[in-house]
Parts: structure tokens; sequence; C-alpha cells
């Protein structure tokens, strides 16, 4: 959104490196602290990248609890953000993983969502507004601080996911919530009369916040006030601790095994394999040496490289995207 | 050939109608302010008939206007009077329910209370509730990003769809889904206004009815306190299914229609909906009423019925009815606003509506920040729609320069093209019909609704001017 704001050094710096490198002919890539995705010096031909580190652009801009909104800069670390949030009793309904001094930029990058996602929905649902630099340098704004926002397509949250391939992302403007007061439950089962289970309550008006199947057993999360619980045989307290466990997952495997992310209906029966079953059934972690045969599978280890099972026509969508926000093809493609 | 003969072919003359009566109904939507003849409607009875359609107006390049229910309020499926209505209100199956995985699989006609009403016995519903509910349809939600009530707690529509199936000229169909990789085809074609494909089928998120819900109304004495009161609730940690606010002319209105008990002594009555579990509910309703007293409401009832807590909204729920039987017209506007910026927001309106002499109606989903502020007019009187309108886009132009924007729900379609200009500058309009060229090269997808040319922004003059520079030099201005 256009609004007046005061000349931004540090924006305005990026916006220059973008424009030098369309002059230049050169490629860029946009990294934070690189917990996720490295910095490859060179792209796919070997010709050299340049990085536009983003990390030191942090801070939150703008935060009023009332209005559950927080505006970050990109290169804020989760951790620092959270922790604000938390001083005034709220959070990121999203529970992004953060695998090491993670930032907000590099999560929106890459759309990573924790445990509750089919309860309280995924990272782009909480996406507000964004201001971008294009690949032209052009600095833009999309969304804003509202909650409803109907104005113009929503191209906030069309770039989560987008992996700094279209726009370098510098601030944006998260939804949060009043920080949940949760209970964690588990109990023994196999793992499909678990699967079944946590779909059969998620339908019932207990506030759940989380269903997983991790070692044998089935563990849940239950928000706020509620009655019923651990008077069920078999059913006892436990750590909250299991849902750090599983975001981010980082299993030890055996010699030969791959880590696979397999994105299913929530129904789906138990997938061979399996070593974890998280968000409410929809997330299955499989670890074998081949590739699971579903729609939505992704080799953990190359986690941020592109799936390539778009039909042409979505892919054709996609490429014509690219070069509407980066028509010289600036931004490092992972 | 001409195009309407080759879409009889294709889809029958039942499912085609051309003449001046048969097409009426379908010459506007919502906002019955705009009216145009189409030169044809197709009412296709399934996906494969309205790809034949699609194919038949890219051939001879007609526009298309895809329509749902024609509940709209923005004009977004005003008629092109060379163009065809493309009508989905045939494809009104819904296709499965799951009650286990929480989903229902719909075409796009369905209406948005069907759903609710097939997944009931479940225990189950669809979250999203426009106050058209009971006619709008599950399509033309998804092309607008419906809201409602209870979007603060339960989200938009954007929300509540797992995933889509997708037309486009060519009748190709593409499926996007929250499942997918890289960037996210499926958010932006929420609230796509019908301009980058046609839907034909919808899979929805189902939630479980809360066990509960309790109603507590309050009464004020300044709009401010009003204001702040709800503040003070968000801040302690409530997040309540429902909250609306009335200025005094609605709640006077409100009250004289449904007669329901609202203090008509009042400058601003709040009614807060908590739901959820039992012991949740009495917790929170207790609290929200403690809050709300130390606020400054000054008279507080809370419902103890099932059937009270209905009876209390019924009032708010026919708010516009309400007011429009003061006046033979009104113009319904849909800013929103940061909630801190209320108090100041409706003194300007309520002097603006001194200088336009024009009375004003406020209600406010004070939970997201979305005003509908309802301008009283005469259409039969010279000027007075021109005026009204006037008068609106000087409100949405006040929602924006406080940080809001100039559509929560209704959408853009034609009505709010040059309040467009206001919000967004030229690079960022050009990236708006960037995304519309890629999906949709040939501009016959409901062409010139929800993104103003820059042509047209220009004229209008309001154009942003970013670091004094005029964007496009070479552009003639007139």
């Amino acid at each position: 959104m256009a609004t007046l704001s005061t000349p931004n050094h540090a924006v305005e710096q990026f916006a220059e490196q973008v424009k030098q490198a369309n002059l230049d002919k050169q490629t860029i890539q946009i990294t934070g602290n690189q917990s996720k995705v490295p910095l490859r010096n060179e792209d796919l031909n070997g010709d050299p990248v340049q990085e536009l580190n983003i990390s030191n652009y942090s801070g939150i801009i703008e935060y009023e609890p009332a209005e559950l909104v927080v505006t970050v800069k990109a290169g804020t670390p989760l951790t620092e953000l959270q922790a604000a949030l938390a001083e005034r009793n709220q959070m990121l309904a999203f529970e992004p993983p953060d695998y090491g001094n993670s930032t907000i930029g590099g999560t929106y990058a890459v759309g990573l969502t924790g445990p509750s996602k089919p309860f309280r929905g995924i990272l782009r649902d909480f996406v507000l507004g964004t201001k971008m630099i294009d690949g032209q340098g052009r600095q833009l704004g999309f969304g804003g601080k509202m909650i409803k926002n109907v104005a113009g397509y929503d191209v906030s949250r069309m770039l989560v996911g987008s992996k700094g391939s279209m726009a370098l992302i510098t601030e944006m403007s998260l939804k949060v919530i009043p920080l949940a007061i949760e209970v964690t439950y588990c109990i023994e089962m196999p793992e499909n009369e678990a699967i079944l289970l946590m779909n059969k309550m998620a339908g019932t008006a207990l506030p759940m916040t989380g269903g997983a199947y991790y070692q044998g057993r089935f563990y849940y999360r239950v928000a706020g006030e509620h009655s019923l619980q651990t008077n069920q045989v078999g059913v006892r307290e436990c750590d909250n601790s299991i849902w750090l466990t599983l975001n981010p997952f980082r299993p030890e495997l055996e010699a030969g095994e791959k880590l696979w992310r397999v994105d299913v209906e929530s129904t789906n029966p138990a997938i061979e394999n399996t070593i974890a079953v998280g968000m409410g059934g929809t997330r299955r972690w499989v670890a074998s040496p081949h590739k699971p045969n579903h729609p939505y599978v992704t080799l953990w280890q190359t986690r941020f490289a592109p799936r390539h099972n778009d039909t042409p026509c979505v892919q054709k969508i996609k490429l014509g995207l690219r070069d509407v926000f980066d028509p010289n093809h600036i931004f490092k493609q992972l | 050939m001409d195009v309407i003969q080759a879409l009889t072919d294709a889809i029958t003359t039942k499912n085609v109608l051309s003449s001046v009566e048969s097409c009426r109904p379908y010459e506007c939507d919502g906002l019955s302010a705009y009216r145009e003849k189409p030169l044809a409607v197709a009412l296709p009875d399934n996906v494969e008939q309205v790809k034949a359609v699609l194919r038949i107006c890219k051939q001879y390049k007609v526009p298309v206007i895809t329509r749902g229910s024609g509940t709209g309020l923005a004009g977004g499926t005003l008629p092109l009077k060379d163009g065809v209505v493309l009508g989905l209100s045939k494809l009104s199956e819904i296709i499965k329910i799951d009650p286990l995985q929480r989903i229902a699989v719909v075409q796009p006609g369905v209406r948005n209370i069907a759903v609710s009403q097939a997944v009931e016995k479940y225990g189950l519903y669809y979250a999203p509730d426009p106050s058209s509910q009971i006619a709008c349809s599950i399509g033309g939600n998804v092309a607008e990003n419906s809201g409602g009530v209870h979007c603060l707690k339960y989200g938009l529509t954007v929300h509540n769809v797992l995933s889509i199936k997708v037309l486009n000229m060519d009748g190709e169909e593409s499926n996007f889904d929250e499942k997918d990789d890289g960037i996210d085809l499926l958010a932006l074609m929420n609230g796509s206004e019908g301009l980058l494909g046609v839907i034909v089928e919808i899979k929805l998120k189902l939630l479980p009815k809360p066990e509960a819900a309790q109603l507590v109304m309050a009464a004020f004495h300044s709009v401010s306190d009003c204001a702040d009161a709800v503040t003070s609730v968000l801040e302690q940690g409530i997040i309540p299914a429902g909250l609306e606010m009335m200025d005094k002319f609605s709640l006077m209105a409100a009250e004289e229609f449904a007669k329901v008990g609202y203090p008509t002594e009042a400058e601003a009555l709040l009614l807060c909906e908590v739901d959820g579990s039992h012991a949740q509910v009495q917790t929170d309703a207790k609290r929200v009423a403690d809050i709300l007293s130390q606020k400054g409401a000054y008279k507080i009832t809370v419902s103890q019925s099932e059937k009270e807590r209905i009876a209390l909204w019924q009032g708010r729920k026919n708010a516009f009815p309400a007011v429009g039987r003061f006046s033979p017209d009104y113009y319904c506007m849909d800013g929103t606003i940061p909630r801190n910026k209320l108090a100041f927001v409706l003194e300007e309106i309520d002097r603006l509506s001194g200088i336009y002499g024009l009375k004003v109606a406020n209600v406010f989903h004070a939970g997201d920040g979305n005003l509908h502020p309802l301008i009283l007019y005469d259409a039969n009187k010279e000027g007075e729609l021109q005026l009204t309108e006037k008068f609106g886009t000087e409100i949405l132009n006040l929602c924006v320069d406080v940080g809001g924007t100039i559509t929560g729900e209704h959408g853009v379609g034609v009505e709010k093209l040059n309040s467009m200009c206001h919000q967004y500058n030229t690079p960022e309009l050009e990236i708006f019909h960037g995304i519309k060229a890629v999906f949709d090269d040939t501009g016959l997808l409901n062409p010139g609704k929800a993104v103003p040319t820059l042509h047209r922004c220009a004229e209008v003059g309001q154009m942003h001017v970013h670091n004094n520079q005029l964007p496009h030099p070479h552009l003639e201005r007139f």
C-alpha cells in the first residue's frame, strides 16, 4: 500500500543494489541468517552470485497488541519477535520452526508452519501486508495492517513460499493471537488408531491445537478451558516439548535412509516407514531410501528445491508471474 | 455464425438468454445503481459446458463476466453490453462431504448457507458467514474473499478454502491447493474478482460447532469509550466470535425495526459474542462484562439463553434494512481502519455529512476494523447519487489516510476503481495488471473491474506521486 514514509536508508540501499544488478546483469541471492538455505556463490550455470543479506535489517517497526498486529523488518530473528509478543501475552499463531537464529523473512520465504496448522491455519493466513523491492528495484507495498482487506490482488499472501525468487520482502505485518495456555496429553496406541482418533477429536468442540503420533504414542494438545481428558484410561498429561521435537523435526536416520516430508489428507491411513505424524494427520515424515508414492512429497535434505510437479499450465503461470516481478531474472532461483 | 448462435449450439437454447426481458435479472448485482444489458447470459449445466462457453467467447473475442448469485455489493458482476454473463448458479452440487476429515467439496453455485445446513448433522459448519449467506454462492465468496461477522476469530474465505479448480479462457483446468509448492496461487485467487479464472470446484474446511455461545450487550455514552472498551477486551487476550458496534442512528433504527430492547438513549452499542466450551464461555462472558463495565459501559446485558442471544442479534442483523426505512436509497461503504482511529474517523464522517447534507448511519465490525457507513440519499433527486458517491470516495480516502483500506470485504468491482488510485501507486498497479495478463492474456475475463487503468488514475487526479517523481511522464493527462 502506498503511504508516505520517511526515506529508509537501508531499504534504499537494497533497492540500489537490485537496480545496479540489473545494469550489471548480476544474479542476487537474498539471505537472512542462512539457517535453512546456505549461500551458494554461483548459480546453476556456474556464474557468480551476489549476496543481498537482510539479517541486519532487523527489529519491530510497530506493535499494537490491541490491534492484534505486529509489523517487523524481515531480518528480525524469530526468537526476538516471539519474545516481544510473549511480553504482551501474545504469539505467532503459525508456530514457525526455528532452525537456529531463523529470521521471519526466511520463514515467510519458505512458508513454514508448525503443529497447529489444521487448527489455526498456515503462515500465509496471518500475513496482512508486506513491503518489498521488486526485480527492478522498485519499492512496493501490498495489503496493509488490516485483518480484512480485499483491495487489489493478495500479493502479500501469494509471495509466501516464493523463496526470494520474485521480490525482496523488507517488512511485513502479521496478525497475532493471544498467548495460548495449552496442555498436552498422550496415550500409547497403534498408528492407524491414532490417525482415526485425532481426526475424530478434531471434529468435536474440544479446543484442539495439535495432534501427532510419535514413537508409539498419540499426542494431542488442548488450549484454554475444557472438560474431560485425563479421566480416560491410559491418557496422561505430558510435556509440551513434544511439539518442539516435531517442529523443526530433525531425526537421526539410518545409513541409506532419506527423510521425506509427505503432505496428505488428514485421514490418510498409515504410510509405510513413517517415523512421525504431525499437524493433525496432514503431515507424515517418512524415513526410507525410496520416494513415497504420493503427490505432495518433498525430499527434506533438498527441501527448498521445487518439487517440479506442476502441470504445464501452472508452470506457465509461475514463470509468467516471475517475469512480472523480476523481468530481468535478478533474483536467484533455488 | 455469431456468438449467441455458437453458445446455443454448444450448451442448448434453454441455457442461453439474450432477449431484453430474459436478461433483465442479470443487468446488475447488489449494487443496483449500475446497470447494463449483456449481449447474452450463458447458464451452463455442468463444467464441460462452462469450458465450451469460455472457448467460444475466446474465439469470438467476447468478454466473460462470471456471476454466482449476484449478491455482490461493488458491481463486480456488472455486465458489459458486448459481453457474456457466465452464470454458474446451476453448478450447485455438493460433490462430497467427509465429516471425519472435516471437508466439503462443492461446485461454485452452492449457496453459502447450504454448506452449513448439509453438514449440520455431523456437528460441523462452514465458518465465513457474509450477511447475504442465504443467497450468495461459494464461488462468489472465493472471488470476493468474503467475510462476515465472525472473521476475527474464524477468518475470511481465504482461510477456509483448501483447494480450488480453476478454468482459463481456453477451458484448461488447473488445481490450486494449500499443499502446493512455491508461491501461493490459491491465496491469490481468493478475492481476484473473476479476473484471473473461472472457479468450478472448491474444497472447504469445516469446523466443529462450538459447544456454547453467549452474547454480552453493552451501552456507552460515547463512541470513543466504546472503542476503548473493545481495545481492552482484545488486549486482555479474549478473541470474541463476534464484535459489533452501532452508532446512535443505527441502534435507534434497529430498535425501531426489530424491537429487541436496545437502549435507544445510548451513543454507542456494543454486541460482543464469545463461544467455545461451556466452561470457557462462562469465564469469557464474565470477563468481557467486567472489562466493559470498567471501561464505562453504563448498561450491560448478558444473554441467559439461546433464545435471548438470537433475539439480541436480530437488531444488528437487520440494521441495514432498518436504516433503509429512513430514506428512499442508501449507499453502503466498506472501508477498514485501525480500531484506534475509529473515534477520529467517525467525527470526520460526521463533519463531511454536514458538508454534503447527507445523513450517515454507522455499523462497525469492531473486531476486524471494518466500517460500514450507510449514506442515506434519494436517487430520484437530480445529482444526489453523484453527490453520494463523491462523499463515499472521501470516506474511503480517509480510511486509507489513517492506515486502513478502501474495502474490507465487498471488493472493488466498478464501484471503488477511483479509490484504488488513492490506495496504490503506479508500479503497484502495474504489478496487478501484470498478474492479470499472466492468467488471462486475452483480457476477456471480467475486464475493467477491480484494478483501474493507469490512464483512469491519471484522469481522476489521484495518482500517487512517489518521491516527487511523476510516474510515466510520457502519458497524456487531462
